[in-house]
């Protein structure tokens, strides 16, 4: 009897230590994985830094960019990035919105909507230079040459099933309760839709917007096949336009000293502005629960 | 039949409650929802007294609520819940597809459980609906907001802050600027869905008291958990059990001699 249990006790033990140790396992593991990605990053950042940098200077934002040998900046190529992101939100948001409102207030529990869903997502992972492939097939074949509006519609493309994505799902977050408070009233569906709806899940949309456009800002795939690059100002939008990721690619590329200095220094502004927009949506987002 | 003998026949069916009087409001006749193939609400027939409020009691998942949902067809907003056989509001039926949706429901107001007030100001959250339905001046909007906030007693409470966001007033201030959301609409029947569950004591009693006040104008639905609240608030009390109503009458008549055993036990707390 005493044997018994005594055999039991140590029978727990031996469970307990094996648990304990399990539990370590997948403590460092864990914790090992986190400092594997994390080091790269840091890396990389610590590099865009200190190269870029030193590299900054003001001639940067007022010069065009220069010709092998000369002095000059990325003024062409920062406007040319404006532009063409500018025009891609302008094109994606409505549409993405549309989208989203469509997947979660008209088609949320329909087959076709989540088949609608289903491609979206498709299309939020597909790969960029895919879609440049398919710009270029679709415009700049058609039309004979590289051009800033089929660069802004690649972009487009990025930005649409991010949009629709964060508006469908911002929607679908808002409680059923406020959905029907709204329509007890009489008030037909697109105005609550309009004025209840989108003002409550309003950060949230947002923040989308704002994450597409951080997601487009570095993107150099898209615009080789359809903006090109263009070293001085593009006359209209139908012409090829400078744009920061590709003239980092060529400059990066190429065997001059200047040059290199010009891309890291595009490279670390477009990082600083991709992580200002990534803390200007969190901040956005916690502005709005705090909101609610 | 002369006019005194339907005067006093008129009376005597509203003491006792019955179904179809002269004075009904609101006529369920053989009423049936489903949820999918589920039957939730099995052939009610009741009639609801113009300016009286009206109590839905019975256990959770008796079908009260999904009764309340039929009257301003709230249920619409789902795919597979349908309600079918008759409802009549003054004598027209409103399950009728010709019948509009949102007429209907500036016809009948509803008030939910949990407040929900939208995200925008105090006097935006009236004037919403307003808005929709009614070009007004300044001056009279300002008027209509503030009878709506009289209405609902809040006034006092809210008059310095009508720009200020809705959502920073308390949980009682909420619900009752639900309800003057509600009534700002000049509705016919208001239905409230559990309206005090998620109140503090000294709030209930607040929304308690304005429904006493709400009957002089409107016909009143309230659905609750709460058997004293019903004892309290209502003329009528309809006692619901597994979709079915089984017993409605006067509420007077109900809680001291409800004539269906079913009732008893559920009002002597034997269960539910």
């Amino acid at each position: 009897m005493n044997n018994a249990k005594a055999h039991l006790k140590s029978d727990n033990m031996s469970m307990w230590m094996r648990r304990q140790f399990t539990d370590y396992l997948a403590k460092v593991l864990g914790t090992a994985a986190t400092l594997f990605g994390l080091f790269w990053l840091a890396w990389i950042l610590w590099t865009t830094v200190s190269k870029g940098l030193p590299a900054l200077k003001w001639e940067l934002f007022t010069q065009m960019t220069p010709p092998p040998g000369a002095d000059g900046g990325l003024l062409n190529a920062f406007a040319g990035s404006i532009i063409m992101s500018g025009l891609a939100v302008l094109i994606g948001t409505p549409i993405g919105i549309a989208a989203g409102t469509y997947l979660s207030e008209y088609a949320r529990y329909s087959k076709f909507g989540a088949t609608i869903r289903f491609v979206n997502d498709i299309l939020l992972s597909a790969p960029s230079i895919v879609i440049g492939l398919f710009v270029y097939e679709l415009m700049v074949r058609q039309m004979g040459h590289f051009s800033a509006l089929a660069g802004a519609v690649a972009l487009s493309f990025i930005v649409l099933p991010v949009v629709v994505r964060t508006t469908d799902e911002m929607l679908q977050l808002i409680p059923s309760t406020m959905r029907e408070a709204a329509l007890a009233l009489g008030v037909p569906q697109w105005k609550v839709v309009r004025q209840v709806l989108y003002r409550a899940s309003m950060s949230g949309i947002v923040t989308g917007v704002l994450l597409a456009l951080a997601r487009i800002s570095g993107e150099t795939a898209p615009l080789l096949f359809t903006a090109l690059n263009n070293q001085y100002w593009a006359s209209s939008l139908l012409d090829p336009m400078a744009n920061v990721p590709v003239v980092i690619f060529q400059y990066a590329m190429s065997p001059y000293e200047f040059w290199h200095a010009l891309a890291w220094a595009g490279a670390f502004v477009v990082t600083m502005f991709v992580l200002l927009l990534g803390i200007a949506s969190r901040w956005l987002l916690l502005k709005g629960k705090n909101h609610e | 039949m002369n006019d005194l003998a339907a005067v006093k026949q008129k009376n005597v069916a509203a003491e006792a409650g019955s179904i179809a009087t002269a004075d009904a409001k609101i006529t369920a006749r053989n009423l049936n929802f489903y949820y999918g193939s589920s039957h939730a609400v099995k052939g009610v027939n009741l009639s609801i007294h113009n300016k009286r409020v009206t109590a839905l009691i019975g256990p959770s998942g008796c079908g009260k609520s999904t009764l309340l949902r039929i009257f301003n067809r709230m249920y619409a907003i789902y795919p597979k819940q349908r309600a079918d056989g008759e409802l009549l509001l003054d004598g027209v039926n409103v399950l009728d597809g010709n019948y509009s949706i949102n007429r209907l429901r500036t016809k009948v107001g509803m008030v939910f459980q949990k407040p929900v007030p939208f995200p925008m100001s105090i006097y935006d959250n009236v004037a919403y609906a307003i808005r929709h339905y009614e070009k007004l001046s300044r001056g009279e909007m300002d008027g209509r907001v503030e009878e709506a906030l009289r209405n609902a007693a809040l006034w006092d409470e809210v008059k310095n802050k009508l720009n200020q966001s809705a959502l920073g007033l308390s949980g009682g201030q909420q619900q009752r600027l639900c309800i003057a959301r509600a009534i700002a609409l000049k509705p016919e029947v208001l239905l409230l869905d559990e309206p005090t569950s998620a109140l503090d004591p000294i709030s209930t009693a607040k929304v308690e008291q304005l429904i006493g006040e709400l009957k002089t104008q409107y016909t009143v639905l309230i659905v609750t958990h709460n058997m004293q609240q019903a004892a309290r608030v209502s003329d009528t009390t309809g006692f619901m059990f597994m979709g079915e109503l089984i017993e409605f009458g006067a509420t007077e008549d109900m809680f001291t001699h409800p004539k269906n055993q079913k009732t008893t036990d559920y009002i002597t707390g034997r269960f539910g």
